[in-house]
């Protein structure tokens, strides 16, 4: 089930949001929109879903032009930042309604959204209501919702983000290996690039409505296309005129680099990172902490710096 | 702090206490004053059965109107915002702030046979003053944003992604209105309902100007309430208001014990 974006353009009064995307999603693609708040990256999710009307472009659902279809009638499978669940139904419920909408018959409907729970792993949770669950229950059980109409795509607007760190850390895995399993093409939309090229098997950089690179995480992360991309996937510092990723930066012996005055050291658990100044200019150089322990930089004294 | 929440507490009752349960007791006093055979005999008077009656019926009438139009206008408001729509929330909040006499007597001018809109109305044969509908009139007027005033903060809180979730489940705008939209609106509607209806039966200056106040055909409770109080017969119309006092007490114990069982099943257990 692939997904063909043509020349999708999009305004919200005299702004342009979204300047002429195009885009072809492989079928059982796992894609990352990934861009900085008001990139219009969730605007694009939202016209894929048919949630927000266009200006102008198609949108093709495994060769299906569904440009001028309803929401209700693209088959899709939506989940929201905040989950949007139905507080007022228990969690069975809430998986059951796109089954009840489909006329599916009651036995059929207990039996998969049975199975459903159990996907997500809310089985004994079927009687609560959304309030009565966690964060990452509620995520589950939004997905489980959204599955249970076994949609043609699965979109995902900011899947993550109102998780704590730890419990995002464990859906990202979760997800990831949910969307392996099922096969779905999925597009996710995220504004966190570690996130993004944690869990997306290929990347589409937004940027002021434009997509600026597309491929996988490591393609885009080694050879970014563009100054915004190379700035935007990672951490960057200057070293004699010439941008680096700090951890492309290494402290060496005195004969094979330049050398430059240590103003601060920041240990961030297992890295290093030195703060380095030379003729004005200051540096970051990232290092391992094995690293950082050969060289023992102190704060006041010389060290040597190279690329690495 | 401990003695500062005493203070406060104290404050509090003896606020409630002075102003609402004490004068409420001694009404429920005067109304078994005479014993609860008497009690009995003054809830027989065919003149206040007849106005008991004829308070249902308006209230059967207009808390309906005002609900659908209480949740249609929320909807219109917070989901399409306008010049327009923003007039009207400000407009819809007059009647709590016009004192009901105004009401009543603007009605009057309106509709009256004579009145601007009242002239052409009765050469069609539609006579809307001093009747049955002037007094529902009057009570949808003094009850209009009793509704709107619960729905739509609770409408603006919860937003449209539940809605849009509906849709792309394919669920169509009328199933997404019953299942979605009026379920998270429930309480909040419940609540509205329950201030329009004490409101409705509660009313007394406007219906009284634009009632013509005739003992059994345009005398509501609180006119017959009034009434005998302006008859010399107050014994019955503590009766009455004893009566009026019950039904709301009655109908916000209601209210309360719904809404309790309903938050217990929204407690967060992990």
């Amino acid at each position: 089930m692939s997904i063909v974006l043509n020349n999708i353009t999009k305004h919200y009064g005299a702004d342009l949001v979204l300047d002429d995307v195009s885009d072809e999603i492989p079928s059982g693609s796992l894609t990352a929109l990934l861009g900085p708040s008001g990139s219009g990256k969730s605007t694009l999710l939202r016209i894929i879903a048919g949630l927000e009307p266009h200006d102008g472009g198609q949108v093709h659902l495994h060769g299906r032009d569904v440009t001028t279809v309803a929401a209700r009638q693209r088959n899709i499978g939506f989940c929201f930042q905040d989950y949007a669940p139905f507080n007022q139904m228990s969690v069975f419920d809430n998986v059951a309604y796109g089954l009840k909408v489909r006329r599916v018959p009651a036995a059929q409907r207990r039996r998969e959204v049975d199975d459903l729970l159990g996907l997500v792993r809310l089985s004994e949770f079927s009687d609560r209501y959304p309030r009565q669950l966690s964060g990452g229950q509620r995520q589950r059980m939004a997905l489980a919702r959204a599955l249970a109409i076994k949609p043609d795509v699965l979109l995902l607007d900011e899947p993550f983000a109102a998780l704590d760190a730890q419990v995002g850390a464990e859906m990202r895995v979760w997800v990831k290996s949910l969307q392996r399993e099922l096969g779905i093409t999925t597009i996710l939309v995220t504004h966190n690039q570690s996130e993004a090229m944690e869990v997306a098997d290929r990347l589409v950089i937004l940027h002021r409505g434009r997509i600026e690179q597309v491929g996988p995480p490591e393609q885009v992360y080694d050879k970014p296309a563009t100054d915004f991309v190379h700035g935007f996937l990672g951490p960057l510092t200057t070293w004699m005129g010439t941008s680096y990723r700090p951890h492309d930066l290494q402290l060496c012996d005195d004969g094979d680099g330049l050398s430059a005055r240590v103003v601060d050291v920041v240990r961030l658990g297992f890295e290093v990172r030195v703060v380095v100044e030379r003729e004005g200019a200051t540096t970051w150089v990232q290092l391992t902490h094995h690293e950082a322990r050969q060289f023992n930089p102190v704060v006041g004294s010389l060290v040597s710096i190279s690329a690495r | 702090m401990r003695g500062r929440s005493w203070l406060l507490r104290t404050a509090v009752l003896a606020y409630v206490g002075a102003l609402i349960a004490l004068p409420l007791y001694f009404v429920f006093q005067r109304m078994l004053a005479h014993g609860f055979g008497a009690f009995a005999r003054a809830l027989g008077d065919h003149e206040m059965d007849s106005a008991l009656w004829l308070t249902v019926r308006v209230a059967l009438l207009a808390v309906p109107l005002n609900v659908i139009f209480g949740v249609g206008v929320s909807l219109w408001i917070v989901r399409h915002p306008s010049s327009l729509s923003r007039l009207i929330d400000t407009l819809v909040d007059l009647p709590l702030a016009v004192s009901p006499i105004v009401i009543g007597l603007s009605l009057e001018l309106a509709y009256a046979q004579n009145g601007w809109l009242g002239r052409p109305l009765a050469s069609w044969g539609l006579h809307l003053m001093f009747n049955y509908w002037a007094i529902v009139m009057a009570s949808i007027y003094v009850s209009i944003p009793l509704v709107s005033r619960q729905v739509i903060p609770l409408l603006r809180e919860v937003g449209t992604h539940q809605e849009q979730t509906a849709q792309t489940l394919g669920a169509g705008s009328v199933r997404i209105f019953f299942t979605v939209t009026m379920r998270s609106l429930t309480w909040a509607t419940a609540y509205g309902v329950t201030l329009t209806l004490a409101r409705v039966i509660g009313e007394y200056g406007a219906v009284l100007i634009v009632s013509g106040n005739v003992a059994y055909v345009t005398e509501t409770l609180t006119l017959n309430i009034g009434n005998n109080f302006d008859n010399f017969s107050p014994d019955q119309g503590f009766v009455g208001a004893g009566l009026l006092a019950l039904s709301s007490i009655f109908v916000l114990l209601v209210l309360g014990l719904a809404r309790h069982r309903e938050r217990l099943r929204h407690e967060y257990r992990p």
